[in-house]
């Protein structure tokens, strides 16, 4: 049942609500980069004193952990276009290198653009903020751009 | 703990479970709506940045000082840079690639996915690529050739 795609018109206004509580409770622009960073930079202090940011990370990743038990399992077959493109121990190990870079990708990236997808596409547009509409126009356009080219080329 | 750090701790598990259900943690939601294939993606982004648009707008007129901090409600436009083209260029590389954000690595963690493990570790080493760039940027002002990409660190977003 859970396994069922959340209508986009109830998730969507969810998310949304979760960035008009942030700014309600505490005047913070709520970004997912901002609790990975939080967690980053407390860690590399050697220090466990994690803000508010922090502690969104790790209700993230037990909100996601809860949904995975209650709906019985992960709803998850294989990485989409990697793992049907490649194979065995050698694709297996070819993938994780190429998520491995996507992820210094975009840990480099968000943090020079100052957002992702939430902190910049999500709250900050809701701010009106130019900036966030540029980085927002730049990386759906790279993206599409993106997948346009591996669609081409598989 | 503090009541800023339960609250936090609350909203990241509603948008835990919302991103989970929604499918963004699976990277074929996230090609299909890049490949325009299905319109799920950007009707869900809609609807959440014009819900989060119109609560922000009836916060500023209703609630002028957080519940929680007293601080006031308060927000600046940041003004475009070159940084955010840039930054955001080598971001949706990474993000057309692979599939997915940063909140999506952190859904695929909690899930138990366990391809989201080289994400955060690659996620993580760029954070710290950025502290080191970042430090070495700002020490040496104005020469060396980052400077007009690399935000300082006291950049009016740099919370992101």
């Amino acid at each position: 049942m859970l396994h069922s795609q959340l209508p986009w018109w109830i998730g969507g206004p969810i998310l949304g609500l979760c960035v008009v509580a942030m700014r309600w409770l505490m005047n913070e622009r709520l970004g997912v980069m901002g609790a990975w960073s939080d967690v980053v930079d407390t860690v590399a202090a050697r220090r466990l004193s994690f803000g508010p940011f922090g502690w969104v990370l790790f209700g993230l990743i037990a909100g996601s952990a809860a949904f995975a038990v209650i709906a019985g399992g992960r709803d998850f077959h294989g990485y989409g276009w990697m793992t049907d493109t490649f194979h065995g121990t050698g694709g297996t190990i070819l993938i994780a290198a190429i998520l491995l870079v996507c992820g210094v990708l975009i840990g480099l990236g968000t943090k020079v653009a100052g957002g992702c997808t939430s902190g910049n596409g999500l709250s900050g547009n809701a701010m009106l903020s130019p900036a966030s509409f540029v980085a927002t126009m730049t990386f759906f356009a790279t993206g599409i751009a993106v997948n346009v080219v591996i669609a081409a080329l598989i | 703990m503090r009541r800023t750090h339960v609250a936090g701790l609350l909203i990241g598990i509603v948008f835990g479970v919302v991103l989970s259900w929604s499918g963004m943690s699976s990277p074929v939601v996230i090609r299909e709506g890049l490949l325009f294939e299905d319109p799920y993606l950007f009707l869900f982004f809609f609807g959440a940045v014009t819900t989060a648009f119109a609560g922000l707008r009836i916060l500023r007129k209703r609630a002028p000082r957080a519940l929680l901090t007293g601080e006031r409600v308060a927000w600046e436009p940041v003004k475009p840079e070159r940084r955010h083209v840039v930054g955001s260029l080598v971001f949706g590389i990474g993000w057309g690639v692979s599939g997915a954000c940063p909140g999506p690595i952190a859904t695929q963690l909690g899930q138990g996915i366990w391809w989201g493990v080289p994400t955060t570790i690659g996620l993580v080493g760029g954070i710290l690529l950025f502290r080191r760039l970042q430090a070495r940027t700002h020490a040496d002002r104005g020469r060396t050739p980052c400077a007009s990409v690399i935000p300082s660190p006291i950049a009016a977003d740099a919370t992101a």
